[in-house]
């Protein structure tokens, strides 16, 4: 093996710092734009064929590009932003890009399962839009959201990994630099099993916290 | 209260429209339970949400309160909204919420201080009776108690009219007359008003003092309760009238008369009010040589009003048949005269 602990421990660090910033930034920009994308559909509470149009069409654009192409692709914008393009701060950078327009797409499912009888209900109390979607929506819609989000974070996971091909650092950079460059098996078998660990242990957490919110 | 004054309402979908109301006009007056009626796709569930604004008419006036809700800005009707409660089939709880939470969202929307809440929600979960239930979550209630937090929640505002569509289709039949109880108490003691649908007309009788019937987005009869129970002019009233009040003969009676004697004299005779009260068959089999035969009936009060008919079918020579039927005639009682479908 031509890695020691320290690197192993280095990685995973990175990988968790990559996975978290970028959930907490793809969040911030998904949610909201899958909130509008839900209510400027026709027949909704602030109803916009424009605006829904806009964001259904930039949304597809982002979700239809493969993200090691995405990775590359944007390269200049995060430069503007994080002034590098290497490493674990770069790497956050598509992965926003790469997870937002997805959260987007899985909180507009979410709340499409919403009954029509709550979007009644909202309306026949007088709620405003504001109301309907804080009030009414989130609050029924949280179970499933909490599901799809754990979803998104194991694709962030995924992105990480691949992030680590253009030097982005994490157990992906760990994997490629050692476990395929340099021949490295053992390596190679660590990585994978941490990551393997890693998703069953968020795709546990997200089930019993969506569970316990179910229930409650 | 509620002045349907020539509503109409068109669904464009795509190049292809669709009417679902055509010129109403209704009004229903402060403090009155009516019922509208009408099989599924006849415009009822429209025309409800067209009070609350819904549903926005597309020809007409719809005045709500002394407010015609076309002139009104989007805040507006919001505040008129506040002022109508509505409960629905399914109920449309929030399941992630509890029952205190339920009651009180509309409280909520209305920015009412804390404390006020709270003892405002009280008080209406003991009025509907779910006082021990507040802090359960609606899965783990039954049907009917659903509809008691429906209710609740309905009345959380104070309203002055209760919307209710198809408010008891989804419950049993027990659990449907204590809701409907509850309506009428609700009516009594708050004096609101209360408009409903439903396609039960066994809910009209209970609880309506008047009824409108709908067909394909018109109304093609309205009156008391009892005027249309008792005289339905319409096939569709009469249809519904026929879901309560079974005039048809059976099909065993119908053999057994056409076994018997083939003679048909069989009549309906309608017991409307004082005629209840008569001993009229008796009086038949004195005063004419026949014999009077009941062979169904149906006697029920409608509004404190008793009401029914019997079918009696009367043996003897015709000539004596005829005279008792001139009988009736002076004294001014509703008969007529039933085929069975056989002849």
């Amino acid at each position: 093996m031509l890695v020691n602990s320290d690197q192993i421990v280095q990685a995973l660090i990175e990988t968790l710092q990559m996975v978290s910033i970028s959930f907490i930034c793809s969040i911030l920009l998904g949610l909201p734009l899958g909130i509008a994308l839900l209510v400027t559909r026709q027949g909704q509470i602030l109803e916009n064929k424009s605006v829904f149009t806009v964001l259904n069409f930039i949304i597809n654009i982002f979700r239809s590009i493969p993200f090691i192409i995405l990775l590359v692709a944007i390269i200049p914008l995060t430069r503007l932003i994080v002034g590098t393009s290497i490493g674990t701060s770069a790497a956050i950078v598509p992965m926003v890009f790469y997870a937002g327009p997805y959260i987007a797409r899985l909180v507009e499912s979410s709340l499409l399962e919403i009954d029509e009888g709550v979007f009644e209900a909202a309306n026949a109390m007088g709620a405003t839009p504001t109301q309907t979607i804080f009030r009414f929506l989130l609050p029924e819609a949280l179970s499933s959201l909490v599901v799809n989000f754990t979803i998104a974070t194991i694709g962030l996971i995924g992105a990480s990994a691949m992030a680590g091909t253009v030097g982005g650092g994490g157990i992906g950079d760990l994997a490629i630099t050692y476990g395929y460059q340099r021949f490295d098996t053992v390596t190679m078998m660590i990585t994978v099993v941490m990551l393997i660990i890693m998703v069953q242990g968020l795709q546990s957490i997200g089930n019993f916290l969506s569970k316990k919110i179910r229930r409650k | 209260m509620i002045h349907f004054q020539n509503v109409g309402k068109v669904f464009t979908n795509g190049n292809e429209q669709i009417k679902a109301l055509n010129d109403i006009d209704l009004k229903v007056n402060k403090g009155e339970i009516y019922g509208v009626i009408g099989f599924s796709g006849a415009g009822k569930s429209t025309l409800i949400r067209c009070v609350n604004h819904l549903e926005r008419s597309t020809a007409g006036k719809m005045i709500v309160d002394g407010h015609d809700l076309s002139t009104l800005t989007v805040k507006e009707i919001r505040e008129v909204k506040k002022n109508i409660g509505m409960i629905f089939q399914h109920f449309n709880l929030l399941n992630s919420k509890t029952v205190y939470a339920n009651v009180a969202m509309p409280l909520i929307l209305n920015k009412m201080p804390k404390d006020e809440i709270k003892q405002r929600v009280y008080e209406l979960l003991e009025f509907v009776g779910l006082s021990d239930k507040a802090n359960v979550h609606p899965e783990q209630l039954s049907g009917g108690q659903k509809q008691r937090v429906g209710i609740a929640r309905a009345l959380a505002t104070k309203p002055s009219i209760l919307l209710c569509d198809e408010a008891t289709s989804a419950l049993d039949p027990q659990t449907t007359s204590s809701i409907l109880e509850l309506l009428r108490k609700i009516n009594k003691e708050y004096n609101i008003t209360i408009l409903m649908i439903t396609h039960e007309m066994s809910v009209i009788r209970e609880i309506c003092d008047r009824v409108a019937v709908m067909e394909a987005g018109e109304i093609i009869e309205e009156g008391t309760v009892f005027d249309v129970f008792s005289r339905p002019k319409t096939q569709t009233a009469r249809n519904f009238v026929n879901t309560v009040m079974h005039d048809q003969i059976p099909e065993s009676i119908i053999k057994m008369i056409e076994s018997n004697n083939g003679s048909q004299n069989v009549f309906r005779i309608n017991f409307i009010g004082q005629s209840a009260g008569q001993p009229l068959l008796s009086q038949l089999a004195k005063k004419f040589a026949i014999d009077v035969n009941v062979l169904f009936g149906n006697i029920t009060e409608l509004q404190g009003i008793p009401f029914g008919n019997l079918i009696v079918e009367l043996q003897g020579s015709e000539a004596e048949v005829n005279r008792a039927l001139e009988y009736l005639e002076t004294k001014e009682i509703d008969f007529n005269e039933v085929i069975p479908h056989a002849s």
